[in-house]
Formats: C-alpha cells, structure tokens, sequence
C-alpha cells in the first residue's frame, strides 16, 4: 500500500501548498484510521482539546479569528504576516528617501531606476527556493532566516557611497521578500483548506501594506533624525536602522514564539514512518508543461508587478511633479499600498462570490475586469495634471491592481494540484520579474518623463491582461468558450490525473488530485450545485460516462 | 442617478481648481528682465570646493541696463544647477514656468533691495549635492513675484562657473553600530539554530 503524501508536507520543492489555495483537507477525513502521513508527525488519537481554535483530523485551525494571538495557529499567523510585511517596508525604505538619496550619491535617473530594478530582482529566485527551504528547515526557521540575514544588508546603507553601492545593497535587501513564501506555507499548514483563501488573503494583502507604510514611516524617522541635530546626508542613513532593528525583532519573536507545526517544531518533532516524497523534477516538469504557468506569471507581473513599481516610483513622482514636502509625498504614498488591507481580501472574495455563481469562468471575468481597471487608472494617474485628480486616479488604481493580485491567487490553486506549491512560487516570481521589466523600460532612462512612464505602463498593463482569455480549462471553460463537450475531457478528474503517468496511478499516487477534483467540482458555477447530489454518489472512477 | 450628479459635480470642481490654478502660474522666466543685476561670485579657493567648509563670496548690485528696478523689493539669491549637472537629472530641469523651474533650489539669501552694492560670504551648506553651479539673484516685487534677475554665469551658463564635493553622510561611528548590530543578528540566529538542535538531539536520545 502506497504512503502518499496528501499536501506536498513532506516533499521537497512541492511544498508551498495551498498558497491562497483552497486546499482540501476534507480528503483526510477518509484515511482517519489508516497510517497517516508521517510528515505530519500527528497521532490521530491525539486530544484536539489543547487547543484555543477549533481543529480538524490534521489539527489545523477550522476558523480564522484574526483579533486572537493564540498558540500556534493565530500565533503563526500574525508572526506570518508581520514578518512579511517588515520586509516589504525594507525593501522599499529607500524610496520615499529618493530625494535625499540622489543628492547625497550624485545619483542619475537611470541609477535610481536600476537600482529599483535591482530591488525586485533578488526575490524572483529567494522565492523560487523559499519553498524547498521551508520544507528542509520548517516555516520559522525559513522566516527567520530571511529576517535575519537580510538584516546586514538594510545596515548597510550606512556604508553606501555611490550608485554602485545603492543598486547593490537594494539588491541584496530585496531577497527577502521571499517571506511572502514562507508566511503562506506557514498559514497553510496551520489552517484548514476551506478557510485559507481568506487566511491567505489577509496574510498577503497586510503583509503587502508594507509597501505602503514604508512611505509613512521613513520621512517621519528622517524627519526625527533630522530634528535631533543630523545633516540630511546622515539622516538618512541612520533612518534605515529603524528596519533593520523591525527585523531583529520580528526574527527574534519568530523563533521564540513561533512553532512549525500545530503539535511542535519540526525538529522536535520525530518523522514516523516512511514519507513519500514526490519527485521535485516531476512537480517541476508539470508546472512547466501547463501554459497557464505562463499566463498566470505574465499576469501577475502586471498586477503584484506593477504595484511593485508603483511603490518605488510614487513617493518621487509626486514629490518631483507637485513641489510636495518630502512627508506628504510620503503620506500619499503610503494610501497607495494601505489600500492593500481590504483591496487584496476583496479581490479574492470577489472571486470566490463569482465562482459561486459562474464558477471559473466567472473567476477569470472578475480577475480581467479588476485588472484591467487598475491598468486604466493607471493611465489615467500619468494623465492627472492637478493634485487631488491624481490622488483619486491613484487610489482607484491601488484597488484595482491589488485586488487583482487577490483574484489571480484565487485562481492559482485550481490549475494543478500535482505542482501547486511550484506554480504558486512561480507566480510570485512573475510578480517582481513583471516590476522589474516595468522599472526597466518605463523609469530607468530619461526617454519618459515619470508621468508618460506610468500611463504606458497601463496601456501595457492592460494589453497583457487580455491574456486572461487564453486561460482555459476544458471542464470549466474560459472567458469566451464553454467547457470542452468532449464527455472524458470535461471531467475534473481527467484534468488532475493527467498529471500522474499510469505506473503512478497504479500506485494509487494520485489519489489525492482524485479527491481534489471531486471537490473542485463547485467551479463549475451554479450548475455543480444542482448537477452534484449526482455526482457524489458515483464510484471514483475516471471512466464514469455520466457528465 | 444621485451618484452620476455626484461624479460630475466633484469633477467639473476639480476642473476648476485646475484652470484657476493655471491662471496663476504662467509667469514665465523669459517675460523677466535679464541682466538687471550684476552678480559676482567668488569661491574661497581653487578647485573643487568642499560642502559645509568652503565658502562664496558673492556680491550683486543694480546694472546700469536695468529698467525694472522701481518695483524692486526684494532680493533672493540662490545657487543654481550648471547644464552639466542637470543631465539625466529630471529633478533638477529648467523649465520658462516660473513654478515648475527647478534649475535654483538653494537658496542663499534674501536681502532687501538696495541699489548699493551688496555683499555676502555664503559657507556652503551640508546638504548641497556634489556638481557644478553658478549663483542667481532674482529681483521680487512687493507681490512675492519674481520681474527681473542677474546671474553670475553668462546666458549660455558655460562660464564662470564653480564645482562642489558634497558630504560623504558617512560616519565612523555609523558604520561601526551597523557592523555591530549586523553580527548580533547573526549570531542570535546562529545559536538559536545549534541549540535546538542540540536539544532536538538530546530528547531523540532519551
């Protein structure tokens, strides 16, 4: 009898489940007396009274109360995301200081745009890696690790003397934005499948709010400094401490209060049993093979991409184009990114709600309408020649692109199963590479004025969203087609089990996909809830002809 | 419909503010009078100069070309950016706009207007970036509107001009916290590691 192992825990570079995934842990309900996983190092005899949350079978958290800091599941959550979110602020602490900065290095625009470019740059691989690195080392160690040793890099700004130096520490500051990695798998091994599209929408969209309170707080602290008695040129280099000490001690809480697992730390934790990994080439191999791997990591370069962008660019822009005072540039800024706390959870409920009614092809209607008003806005805050017009362009554009990013994550789950955990961290590498190539092109030379830059920026945004409609699943549809009437093809279980070779299949291996499909079944809108009292009563066989 | 009343009012007001706004600001550089100042600026010493040490002399008086000077209120002299620093600097463009013209953004000082020859030893400040300027002294009336000016440069602003060498910003002490701060980070992470392991170790032994 063959261990498969459900939720990738155990298996190297797979892991990453359930990314803002709607991960089904209803699976497990089944195999309650049979040998469990060992990844999981839980008896299922194991009393689920200890904890504050109601459990499931794997004693993950069945709800979400975000106002509690109980141990390990809210705990977990809360050390997540802020760890996320201290550094995005780190990340992007340089660029509501732009102005100092370019005087005090003798900076040109083509330095202050290559080195934004460079900021992005380093997460495209940390966050390819990061979930091989939370598998090996735990979800807090791999949190930690990123806190911690990225913190040398943001005190080094204290050394840096020219452009050289600026594009090269930014760049070693921008690897940890890889936490967005750990804080989901962290999330995902603590809550229950039926609620971790919000949990993780919450936890990336506050985590992304960084972005937005980093242009708040670095002009307050270089204010402050400045007050104290330092010349600007100092000033602001002793600002950069301030994230650098929010990391040591987002590292340190991480390591002393957080836990892996809901029953331990991984190391404390023994490993029973024998784990069935699967193979990293094979996961690899069939995140490669799906075209909408592609898609989706073009489509969210033009969503989590562009606000990427914007969070370097904005507090300059409006500082140079409006002759604002370096804080309110700050301050203006920042509501770009605050927008974040509701604008991402939105986009994914939005999804969630036209999923209910239309199932997927409702999901990518929304995801294309949110995106492609963001790409608007954005044209129209380059065309914005009087303040509070831009202002108002602006925020309308923050939702619309953030609650893109909301949307896309609620439809990265439904594209494989075998290789979410790669699709999931090959998205979020399509998000910095998308910011790094709109850096690039539109804000590193002076062959745009800023405000050019961005309304092209929109155009192109809005030309790439168009690719939504080449996302199609033949049991669900896309855009503009329906699903395939071919009566194999239109099955959930045909989609998910092609991705096992037969020797896996025989091994019962994909049995786990199985069950997935049987409950991704409620994609196909309002129909599945009528068509599934039918369904559920069928043996699990791929070879049923009834559609 | 109440809120399509509302849209289109909030917009035709922010049009409003936009064209009032515009009003305004189309005082142009080249309706000013140029040369109705003499400027001279003189650096401490030859070569470069260093920001926060080194300092200008610099000395303005009414041309004898000058017609405008009866509204004369006011004098602003400020240090402004030579062509040569402001390339691939967008931040630091000369635009006719009087309001969007960023080539001045130092000031010097503001002095009343005097017809006498006047004077002032400028130290340069600490935050002045590393590039080449020359000083211009604008001429305001009673209104805070600037009508004429005169410059240490000729119009091409290729002479007479002076180099600075800002600040580095850095500091040994600086530097040193970093370093300190850096290890600790380190180093917390390093034994938090090697203990849980140690005691991973031990319980797996028991």
């Amino acid at each position: 009898m063959a261990h498969h192992n459900e939720d990738n825990e155990g298996s190297i570079g797979t892991s990453m489940h359930g990314v803002t995934a709607r991960e089904q842990v209803f699976s497990f309900s089944a195999h309650e007396g049979e040998d469990v996983p060992s990844s999981r190092a839980v008896r299922f005899d194991e009393p689920t009274a200890k904890f504050a949350l109601p459990v499931d079978s794997e004693h993950r958290a069945t709800v979400f109360r975000p106002f509690s800091f109980a141990k390990p599941h809210m705990r977990a959550f809360h050390l997540g995301w802020i760890s996320f979110f201290t550094c995005f602020i780190s990340t992007f602490a340089a660029a509501p200081l732009v102005p100092i900065i370019r005087d005090n290095l003798d900076l040109t625009k083509s330095d202050i745009g290559n080195a934004g470019v460079a900021s992005v740059s380093g997460a495209i691989f940390s966050r390819l890696a990061m979930g091989a690195v939370c598998d090996l080392l735990g979800a807090r160690y791999g949190t930690a690790f990123l806190l911690m040793l990225s913190a040398p890099t943001v005190f080094s700004m204290s050394f840096v003397s020219d452009a050289g130096g600026y594009l090269s520490v930014r760049f070693m500051i921008g690897f940890c934005l890889a936490t967005f990695v750990s804080c989901q798998y962290w999330t995902s091994v603590m809550f229950n499948g039926k609620i971790i599209g919000l949990v993780n929408g919450c936890a990336g969209g506050w985590g992304d709010m960084g972005g937005g309170v980093t242009q708040l707080l670095m002009p307050m602290v270089f204010h402050v400094i400045k007050l104290a008695g330092a010349t600007p040129f100092t000033a602001w280099r002793i600002a950069f401490f301030v994230p650098g000490f929010l990391q040591i001690i987002m590292g340190i809480l991480v390591l002393t209060l957080g836990q892996d697992l809901p029953d331990g730390n991984l190391s404390t934790l023994q490993k029973r049993g024998d784990v069935s990994k699967d193979k990293f080439s094979k996961v690899f191999w069939y995140a490669l093979r799906n075209y909408r791997t592609y898609v989706l990591f073009l489509l969210y370069g033009f969503s989590m991409g562009i606000e990427m962008t914007i969070n370097n660019v904005i507090s300059e822009y409006f500082f140079d184009r409006f002759q604002l005072e370096l804080h309110t540039a700050g301050m203006i800024a920042a509501s770009f990114g605050m927008a974040n706390f509701f604008a991402r959870p939105f986009g994914g409920y939005a999804s969630d709600i036209s999923a209910r009614f239309f199932g997927m092809r409702g999901r990518l209607w929304t995801l294309w309408i949110l995106q492609t008003l963001g790409g608007l806005f954005c044209v129209w805050l380059g065309r914005a020649t009087s303040l509070p017009i831009a202002i108002l362009a602006m925020m309308l554009f923050s939702v619309g692109v953030q609650a893109a990013c909301g949307a896309i994550y609620g439809i990265v789950p439904f594209v494989s199963r075998r290789s979410l955990g790669i699709i999931s961290g090959l998205t979020g590498a399509g998000g910095n590479f998308g910011s790094g190539l709109t850096q690039l092109i539109f804000f590193s030379s002076s062959r745009f004025h800023t405000a050019d830059g961005l309304s092209l920026m929109g155009i192109m945004g809005m030309i790439f969203t168009l690719l939504v409609a080449f996302i199609h699943f033949p049991q669900w549809g896309s855009m503009f087609f329906g699903p395939t009437s071919d009566e194999l093809k239109s099955k959930e279980e045909h989609y998910y089990a092609r991705e096992w070779t037969e020797e896996e299949k025989q091994q019962g291996l994909h049995e786990g996909s199985l069950k997935f499909a049987e409950n991704s079944r409620s994609e196909r809108g309002r129909k599945a809830a009528l068509d599934g009292s039918s369904h559920s009563t069928q043996p699990e066989n791929e070879n049923s002809g009834n559609v | 419909m109440a809120i399509h009343k509302i849209i289109l009012a909030s917009f035709q007001i922010c049009l409003l503010i936009q064209f009032s706004h515009g009003a305004t600001k189309e005082r142009l550089f080249s309706d000013l009078e140029k040369g109705a100042l003499d400027v001279t600026a003189k650096p401490s010493r030859q070569g470069v100069l260093d920001a926060g040490i080194d300092k200008l002399s610099i000395t303005w008086k009414l041309s004898s070309t000058a017609k405008t000077q009866a509204s004369f209120k006011t004098i602003k002299v400020k240090l402004c950016y030579a062509p040569v620093s402001q390339v691939d600097r967008p931040w630091r463009k000369t635009e006719n706009e009087l309001f969007k013209d960023k080539t001045c953004p130092h000031k010097i000082i503001t002095k009343a207007y005097n017809k006498s020859s006047q004077s002032f030893k400028y130290t340069l400040e600490r935050d002045i970036p590393t590039g080449t300027y020359f000083v211009r002294a604008y001429a305001v009336d009673a209104k805070d509107h600037e009508v004429a000016y005169g410059q240490s440069t000729k119009e091409a602003k290729t002479t007479n001009l002076f180099s600075v060498q800002a600040i580095s910003g850095r500091h040994k002490s600086l530097d040193i916290a970093s370093i300190c701060f850096s290890v600790f980070a380190v180093l917390a992470l390093l034994v938090f590691f090697v203990n849980e392991k140690r005691k991973a170790k031990i319980e797996q032994s028991k």
